[in-house]
């Protein structure tokens, strides 16, 4: 029952955190198109943001490792 | 000469290596699974150094007793007659009394220590040649030097200094650099043989971060805090709900700080030992041959996750000195602008 959360679960949480960087990057290649001078800038702030929904998916990976391996 | 060298060099690690390995197979038949992934993340009482164990000392304080037993390997505190081993590698006391405080050392405490003393030789190096006069009289000599200041120089202008309001920011560059260089080295070594990823330890980014979390108050600007305790700009009612959620998330930062650099560390080990597994997945299940030709596939993949946890190892250390840099400059920050734009807004 444990391993069966965790596969739904990591299948969710890959789900959300793909969802979320997939629309950083599509934001961030669209300003770098329109303005490739400020690419600099805008590479900096993608990567800040995607590292904050990595964190909260990272979060919930964890969850799913303890229901695999200590459950 | 080098050739010879070379030789010997691979002769002495090959034999170094297929003892442990065959010593390893006997182990590996005992237990029900193929592969152990947990064990190889978890932290260990011995040191691998080419498949042998180095152990390491054991010290630990025992209830009513304010002197620690200590102790040069966990085989010498069972041997001592005052400890037994549990199954599961733990110690207890055999004297009747819990033992309250275990500090010994491991081996994640160890490749920490490693990871401090190399960026400490590196700083106190560089330290010594820029007071010479090389780099700041004369061009910085070396590729040494020249690696240093790039990474110098990256920390203080594009983190520190765009993050960091322009007359606080030099104080906190010694940190963020020192926090960068070790959790990259740090990550880095995991990808060593026999090597153990520190960060992969939820207790070494918890240290980290907390460092972070005290930097951050203690620098925190009279803004900071009103904003913590009375929010400015809402109507008094709203802050009976304000002031938890701001207090709450003065941890919440640091929280997410030191699970985010665990759980990319501890992933990406995961992800190595489970894909380089399937190897002996398969020949368990299979037979040895399924094994062997699975590994034609197996190994590729295996390098090239190798590459790209290179690459985040250095990514992660970046995003961890760049989230305590935001974080110190948010809390610093005297909002000086703030009024002028209220004034403009009204």
């Amino acid at each position: 029952m444990g391993l069966l959360a965790a596969g739904i679960g990591a299948g969710i949480v890959a789900i959300g955190a793909g969802f979320g960087i997939g629309m950083i990057g599509k934001a961030a290649v669209e300003s770098i198109a329109r303005q490739p001078e400020a690419s600099a800038d805008i590479r900096g702030a993608m990567i800040l943001t995607a590292a904050l929904i990595e964190g909260v998916a990272l979060i919930a990976a964890i969850v799913c490792i303890l229901l695999v391996f200590f459950a | 000469m080098s050739r010879i060298l070379r030789r010997i060099a691979v002769t002495a690690l090959f034999f170094l290596t297929i003892n442990p390995v065959l010593a390893a197979a006997d182990a590996s038949e005992e237990s029900e699974n193929p592969i152990d992934v947990i064990g190889k993340v978890q932290d260990h009482h011995y040191l691998d150094v080419a498949g042998y164990h180095l152990y390491l000392p054991r010290i630990l304080f025992v209830e009513g007793s304010a002197i620690p037993y200590v102790y040069g390997s966990t085989e010498s505190a069972v041997t001592s007659g005052n400890f037994e081993e549990l199954p599961d590698h733990s110690l207890v006391s055999t004297m009747g009394n819990d033992i309250v405080l275990d500090m010994s050392i491991t081996s994640h405490l160890m490749y920490f220590w490693f990871g401090i003393i190399l960026t400490l030789w590196i700083t106190i190096a560089m330290a010594r040649k820029y007071k010479k006069g090389t780099g700041r009289e004369t061009e910085p000599s070396g590729w040494f030097q020249n690696l240093f200041e790039i990474t110098f120089v990256f920390i203080r202008d594009d983190i520190a200094r765009t993050n960091i309001s322009e007359n606080k920011y030099k104080k906190f560059v010694p940190y963020l650099f020192a926090v960068f260089v070790s959790i990259t080295f740090m990550n880095l070594f995991g990808l060593l043989p026999w090597g153990v990823t520190a960060t992969a330890d939820i207790t070494v980014t918890g240290i980290l971060a907390a460092f972070t979390f005290f930097i951050t108050q203690w620098n925190g600007s009279k803004d900071h805090w009103e904003h913590v305790f009375w929010f400015p700009g809402v109507p008094g009612w709203l802050r009976i709900i304000l002031t938890p959620i701001e207090i709450l998330g003065l941890f919440t930062k640091p929280f997410a700080l030191a699970v985010r650099l665990f759980a990319n560390m501890l992933s990406g080990k995961i992800m190595i030992i489970c894909i380089l597994g399937l190897i002996f997945i398969f020949a368990e299940y299979f037979n040895p041959a399924f094994g062997l030709g699975s590994s034609v596939l197996v190994v590729p993949l295996t390098v090239a996750l190798y590459v790209l946890k290179a690459f985040v190892g250095v990514l992660q250390a970046y995003i961890f000195t760049l989230l305590s840099a935001v974080f110190i400059g948010m809390a610093s920050d005297e909002h000086q602008h703030e009024e002028g734009q209220i004034e403009a807004h009204a």
